[in-house]
């Protein structure tokens, strides 16, 4: 049995995550003024389509292009060292404090008591037509997965191979990938809830929803 | 002369030698690596010579902004594109010397790239100067009428030639990679599959022009390597070599020079006629447009001798090293492994002359290079993913072995294979005074090498080592 | 109680001062309140006659001061009038200009769109003793005195899809249409049928409707107003507006889109726009003003009601007669109008017969031609005005002998020879076949093809040396000065396709500005556009001289619209010129979207409808790029608006000529060119990332309160919704427009 209690708790200890925000590419940086403590917003809009907080621009063969914050959070600490300077891909420029919100305390707690599964190997998935045409039709608890039933096509250096599902019976309640990114291996895919713990996992929802508390 | 920094823009063992090159030359050069190629062979010998400093983390080979960008960071003034990536991406090449800061492109000018890119354009370039090419058309075909004309010609020319069984290949002009191509054996059928890929090619590719070509069976595949300094006005050919021993996906596995061996093979045809006719032809095809790098021209040989020239690559190909090991220049000090056809890439790249004629350019032996793969051989030579533990080869004077995988033993940190690219693991060249010394030496080889390692699932990691053991012993010739 | 009732009565009519004024005070209101509040403070201690006195007296002064006020009133006081909640409105128009009505089309709130009314109405008319019933067709949008689910008139593309069907069911009745303005402006949703594409259904319609239109403007606001307005005769309520926008609307842009714009602006502009019933009866956008009573009609005004009643039969009756000649008397009587006589008793019947009808479409079209002619500069000599105007009749002839008369007897001919033709292809058939067996030569199975050696050429030397070698790269003819800058460029697309940056030199030049990776269009100059794809480079450019002016006097504009030109090099947003796109001769209209954004105005109108009027007179299909068009030139104000009918009314007549009209969208064009001349074609097509539209999303924001999703306008959407026929990559238009002329068009046209 899950103890979504105790859960809590320990995600009340440290209620934030850190995400580090790298350059996409090289090309020099250029900071915009913030400082450690600094609020940040995350996109924002009905669609998102307001991008985040501006953090900094990195101009590459005369292109400047906006680095925005991709969560609402604090800022952790400015590596205000690189300021003007040509930075490989990948490099950390700062770090946000970001406190987890109810769905992804819930996101967190629900990959603990769903049965996942996971990714045997890194590729790239997508789910078979059939499932997807179901998925975008009635969302992804309109599914239920069985034993072997053909879930996934699996595409590695160019070649497809079918993956079939194994566990326990019951309807996907969460789906953990986008389709056509490379997943590593390991990585979950997809979580099922076997139908018998559907009212558990409910509880679990409404605990979070009236339990948790968000933070800016 | 004046020193260089070459910005390397490539990865794995092509890198690897063009940076051993670099040193040779006493030019600079600059590494770039990606995250998931960290481990790269190419990142740990450039970590080696140049220190940290000529390494650049980039998100992507394939982002000329990325290349540019670390170029101007690292004061590059010239750009090596190896082979894959921006080899023949003409854009690029124009790119690189026409941006405000221009660096050299060390491949020929990007209007050949262009131009000798397209094959339509290639075959319409070879009949200008009277180079053989596969009969059928040169241009995209647009009508009806004229098409089924130019199908049924090929059948009757097939049938003068005495080809018990006629083919005719149709593919769309704009197409690529396999895509809207069909073979027709018998005339009354042309019409239907003309249209067909007509429709095709109207649909998918927004251009209804469609190729038609004698279709040629069990052919040799052969390759000049030429070497022509900027201006053009002079190149030279370092022999042939035959890359018949191809994977299901028309891979090269093994690559042989000289292309035939007349000395200790039976041919049904003239196969010294044949490698005479297309060196010569290759070469002067080189002079008339003005090449101006490394390039190999890229010919099919019938069953009767008739050879047709394909394509041209406009870059410097993996398997340039079994032609370099077969040649000798006069009056040079190259060593045991014989031209370095990298270096001198470089060389004619950076605007030095050639410095010697056909007449100093001499072949000597065989020389057989095989590519070491992470695939199944039994199983269409899908990629196999995983990681090394073991890793080695015995080293002889006539061997040389190019790879990005370190030399690993049992217990040593397992080398991942990258799986964003192909899984190439190793070249290796073996040189032998004759065709069976080489392949005696060939056998040698793959069979001293040590290749151990795990699937991604956990069982063995398969190679194509003994696919490449057994076609030695078997068949590189057809 | 009378009292009491008639003190109400005046409190309630200085709160309607009050709301009509806005902020300003006023001498006549300061005093009609003072007035007032005394008045109330001695009443109870006043008798009844004295009451009635001093009441009688407050009244006279409240007639006496309203007659001042009406004076002072501003453009934007009227706004606020015609806003007011006790404005007359439809219902009241209906239960007291007409006899008896019926609502069809819904009832309140149980509608398709409450806010359009239409009705079937009728109007007793005496004919010596006996009465008869003239019915009408009643159309307009209703404001309910505020109602919410009226909308406040603002008309969904439903509601006015609704109308349109009504018209039709007039037409086909044969019964006038009298329709009432009562809009601020459409509601700018493109839910299908799409508004702009609605309102451009509406207006080609209604451009060739054969039954008389009146329209009584009272809030005419820009594209909704038009798309019931086009009408034989339009009327207009003294204390209405007719503008291309709202004042705030202007405001808003005049202000730059971001801050709040201040009352003090507003105003300015809404007596800029030039948008009261004197200003456009003045530029000949209407034909009568209806006199309300000061301050504006209310419901209670019963002679204004009876006022409006014998203006619109008058207008009615005027149309009848000036296509259906009545009888000597009564002609007279109704164009002399002597305001005793009353057009009610001169009966005139309203069916048109089969001869007027067509009449009346072509006079409807004649007003409208001549309307805002002098809205725009003509900087041709007299000299060049008469020949244009001799060629134009020279062509004229020329055309109707070359296409109508001569090439009757071609086709006769050219059929007799077809068949000639046919019969003896299939003598030869019908012997040929057993004669060839029976010779056989058609032995397929054993025959051993013979190659001769210059087929054998043909598969092995090179094909047509005088091409070259190198097939030619596709070139532009015309570069993009963007080309030649050393940068690189992020495609918007990036965040989804994953698409790499683009080197400009490459994404200008050789991609035509299409991203290689996913296909979004990068906007282009004008001129790529014209030299690629229109030839312009061998084209024949026409009315060149015809250029943008400030018509209204618009204060500001005239260095604006300098400027634009000089940047330009210009003469107004749009180019006309005749061309050969792969031999087809066809005439091209342009605008051009860096020209004030590609508004249409005056100018731009004239030389659309001259361009069609070609198109007509040449027989060649005719075509119009947007390059882009942010709509009606707003500086223009009804001079702009006016030509969404007008240019409409020219390319119907075209189509109607067996002419093939094709619009090509492009970048942004949204608002009344889309919602008209552009809207109306069948064969409308977009280039790849455009955006199509009736309002931005910022406006629809705005005015709906709705929020649109981010791609709401890409034509992609317009696509599936039925608004345009295809999506054309850019570097194929010239092929696709080329494939489109000889599969579709007129079957007068001559381009094959």
């Amino acid at each position: 049995m899950l103890n979504v209690k105790e859960m809590l708790e320990e995600l009340n200890a440290s209620p934030y995550e850190e995400i580090e925000i790298r350059t996409p590419h090289t090309g020099v940086v250029e900071f915009v003024g913030l400082a450690p403590g600094d609020r940040v917003n995350g996109p924002s809009g009905k669609w998102l389509e307001r991008p985040g907080t501006l953090l900094a621009n990195l101009t590459r063969e005369k292109n400047k292009k906006p680095i925005c914050a991709t969560q609402k959070g604090q800022v952790m600490d400015i590596r205000a060292e690189l300021e003007g300077r040509f930075v490989e891909a990948g490099e950390r420029l700062l770090t946000i404090r970001h406190f987890l919100s109810k769905e992804e305390v819930l996101g967190r707690i629900l990959k603990k008591a769903l049965h996942l599964f996971c990714a045997p190997e890194r590729a790239k998935y997508y789910f078979v037509p059939e499932i997807d045409a179901k998925i975008k039709a009635g969302g992804e608890q309109s599914v239920k997965v069985r034993e072997g039933l053909d879930m996934f096509i699996v595409s590695r250096m160019k070649r497809e191979t079918p993956l079939s599902y194994s566990g326990p019976e019951g309807i996907i309640y969460a789906v953990y990938f986008q389709q056509g990114d490379n997943v590593d291996g390991g990585q979950p895919l997809i979580g099922v809830c076997p139908e018998s713990q559907l009212t558990l996992i409910q509880d679990v929802v409404s605990r979070v929803q009236g339990e948790w508390e968000e933070r800016d | 002369m004046a020193r260089h920094t070459l910005l390397i823009a490539n990865r794995g063992e092509i890198a690897m030698r063009i940076l051993r090159a670099c040193v040779t030359l006493g030019h600079d050069f600059v590494c770039v690596y990606t995250t998931a190629d960290a481990q790269s062979g190419h990142v740990r010998l450039a970590r080696e010579l140049g220190g940290p400093d000529r390494l650049f983390r980039i998100n992507s080979y394939q982002d000329p902004s990325e290349i540019l960008a670390v170029a101007d960071a690292s004061q590059a003034t010239a750009v090596h594109p190896g082979y894959g990536f921006f080899a023949e991406d003409f854009r690029f090449a124009r790119r690189v010397v026409e941006r405000q800061r221009p660096l050299i492109f060390i491949g020929p000018s990007w209007t050949l790239v262009r131009d000798l890119g397209d094959k339509i354009n290639t075959k319409r370039i070879a009949r200008a100067h009277s180079v053989p090419t596969i009969p059928g058309s040169d241009r995209p075909i647009y009508d009806e009428m004229e098409a089924v004309e130019l199908a049924q010609t090929i059948f009757a020319f097939q049938q003068d030639q005495g080809i018990a069984e006629g083919c005719v290949l149709v593919k769309a002009s704009a197409g690529g990679g396999g895509m809207g191509i069909e073979e027709v054996y018998d005339l009354d059928k042309f019409r239907s599959v003309y249209r067909r890929i007509r429709n095709y090619a109207k649909r998918n590719l927004s251009d209804e022009g469609v190729l038609i070509e004698q279709r040629i069976f069990d052919f040799n595949h052969l390759e000049v390597q030429v070497l022509a300094e900027r201006g053009g006005k002079n190149a030279v050919h370092l022999g042939t070599r035959n890359c018949s021993v191809q994977s299901l996906g028309r891979q090269k596995r093994i690559e042989v020079a000289p292309g035939f061996d007349p000395a200790s093979l039976t041919y049904a045809f003239d196969a010294a006629g044949v490698l005479d006719a297309i060196t010569r032809h290759s070469v002067n095809m080189s002079l008339q447009v003005g090449y101006d790098n490394v390039g190999t021209w890229e010919w099919i040989v019938t069953p009767r001798g008739e050879p047709f020239l394909m394509e041209v690559n406009t870059r410097i190909q993996v398997e340039n090293g079994v032609s370099g090991v077969t040649s000798r220049i006069q009056g040079r000090a190259d060593g045991a492994d014989g031209v370095d056809v990298i270096a001198e890439q470089i060389r004619l790249g950076l605007g030095e002359p050639l410095g010697y004629t056909q007449q100093n350019v001499s072949t000597t032996g065989v020389g057989i290079e095989y590519r070491i793969l992470a695939e199944d051989p039994l199983d269409r030579f899908t990629p196999c993913l995983g990681r090394i533990e073991a890793f080695g080869w015995v080293a002889e004077p006539w061997l040389q072995v190019f790879t990005q995988v370190p030399t690993l033993q049992l217990g040593d940190e397992p080398y991942e294979i990258p799986m964003d690219f192909d899984p190439n693991l190793a070249l290796g060249i073996v040189w032998g005074q004759s065709l069976d010394e080489a392949r005696a030496r060939g056998v040698e080889f793959l069979g001293g090498l040590v290749l151990q390692g795990t699937d991604t699932r956990g069982e063995p990691l398969r190679t194509n080592v003994d696919f490449l053991k057994n076609r030695t012993q078997t068949l590189l010739h057809f | 109680m009378d009292i009491d009732k008639r003190t109400q009565e005046l409190a309630a009519r200085l709160t309607y001062i009050r709301d009509i004024f806005g902020q300003r005070e006023n001498a006549s209101m300061a005093m009609l309140r003072t007035r007032l509040e005394e008045f109330l403070e001695q009443a109870p201690h006043l008798g009844m006659r004295e009451l009635s006195r001093q009441v009688g007296m407050l009244e006279e002064l409240f007639v006496l001061l309203e007659g001042k006020l009406e004076s002072e009133l501003t453009p934007m006081d009227r706004v606020r009038i015609v806003r007011h909640p006790q404005r007359i409105c439809l219902k009241d128009i209906l239960e007291n200009v007409y006899d008896n009505y019926t609502e069809i089309g819904g009832q309140d709130e149980w509608s398709i769109d409450p806010g359009m009314l239409i009705a079937r109405a009728t109007i007793a008319r005496r004919m010596g003793k006996k009465t008869v019933h003239q019915s009408v067709m009643v159309i307009g949008q209703e404001k309910g005195h505020g109602q919410e689910f009226r909308n406040a008139g603002s008309i969904k593309p439903w509601g006015n899809a609704n109308a349109l069907y009504y018209m039709r069911v007039a037409e086909i009745e044969n019964i006038p249409i009298h329709s009432y303005v009562f809009t601020p402006g459409a509601f700018p949703v493109e839910d299908y049928p799409g508004a702009a594409q609605q309102i451009s259904k509406n207006l080609y319609v209604m451009a060739g409707l054969k039954v008389p239109i009146i329209s009584v403007f009272s809030e005419g606001g820009s594209g909704g107003a038009e798309a019931i307005a086009l009408a034989d005769k339009r009327l207009m309520l003294s204390h209405g507006y007719y503008s291309v926008i709202s004042p705030e609307g202007a405001a808003a842009i005049e202000g730059g889109l971001k801050d709040k714009a201040t009352p003090e602006l507003i105003e300015r502009c809404a007596s800029r726009l030039r948008i009261t019933a004197a200003d456009n009866l003045e530029l000949g956008f209407i034909d009568r003003v209806i006199q309300e009573p000061p301050l504006g009609a209310r419901p209670e005004h019963y002679d204004f009601f009876r006022q409006l009643r014998r203006e619109v039969i008058r207008a009615t009756d005027e149309v009848v007669d000036s296509v259906d000649g009545l009888g000597p008397l009564r002609g007279m009587a109704i164009r002399r109008q002597a305001k005793a006589a009353d057009p009610q008793d001169i009966f005139v019947r309203w069916s048109l017969g089969g001869g007027a009808r067509t009449k009346l479409v072509d006079r409807r079209f004649e007003k409208f031609r001549a309307m805002s002619r002098t809205a725009c500069r003509d900087n041709r000599s007299l000299g060049a005005r008469i020949y244009s105007g001799l060629e134009g009749m020279l062509w004229s002839a020329h055309s109707t002998l070359r296409h109508d008369f001569l090439a009757r007897y071609k086709r006769h001919l050219l059929h007799m020879l077809e068949a000639l033709e046919a019969e003896l292809r299939a003598l030869r058939q019908g012997v040929g076949g057993p004669l060839g067996k029976f010779l056989g030569l058609g032995d397929g199975q054993q025959r051993r093809l013979e190659v001769p050696p210059e087929a054998l050429e043909r598969l092995t030397l090179l094909s047509c040396p005088e091409e070259g070698a190198c097939r030619l790269e596709d070139t532009w003819v015309y570069v993009s000065p963007k080309s030649r800058e050393d940068r690189t460029l992020t495609c918007p697309n990036t965040p989804t396709h994953g698409c790499l940056d683009l080197w400009g030199p490459d994404l200008f030049g050789e991609f035509a500005g299409v991203c290689s990776h996913c296909g979004h269009h990068f906007p282009m100059e004008f001129q790529w556009y014209l030299y690629n794809v229109f030839n312009f480079a061998q084209a024949y450019e026409f009315n060149s001289e015809l250029e943008s002016s400030n018509p209204l006097g618009y204060e500001g504009f005239d260095l604006k619209l300098e400027q634009a030109k000089r940047q330009t090099g210009l003469g107004s947003a749009c180019i006309t010129f005749e061309t050969h796109i792969e031999g087809v001769t066809t005439v091209v209209a342009v605008l051009v979207s860096p020209f004030r954004g590609g508004t249409v105005g005056a100018a731009e109108g004239e030389k659309i409808i001259r361009a069609a009027e070609r198109a007509m007179l040449k027989r060649t299909p005719f075509i119009l790029y947007s390059h882009g068009t942010a709509g009606i030139r707003i500086q223009e104000g009804t001079c702009g608006v006016i030509q969404m009918p007008r240019v409409t009314m020219a390319v119907r007549r075209y189509i109607e000529a067996g002419g093939l009209y094709l619009v090509l969208y492009d970048t942004n064009s949204f608002a009344g060119p889309v919602a008209s001349f552009l809207g109306c074609s069948a064969y409308q097509f977009a280039v790849r990332s455009s955006n199509i539209g009736f309002a931005g999303p910022g406006v629809i924001r705005e005015t709906t309160g709705v929020e649109v999703p981010p791609k709401y306008h890409r034509a992609f959407s317009a696509l599936s919704r039925g608004h345009i026929q295809g999506i054309w990559d850019r570097r194929e238009i010239k092929k696709n427009l080329h494939q489109a002329l000889l599969t579709m068009g007129g079957k007068n046209l001559y381009y094959r």
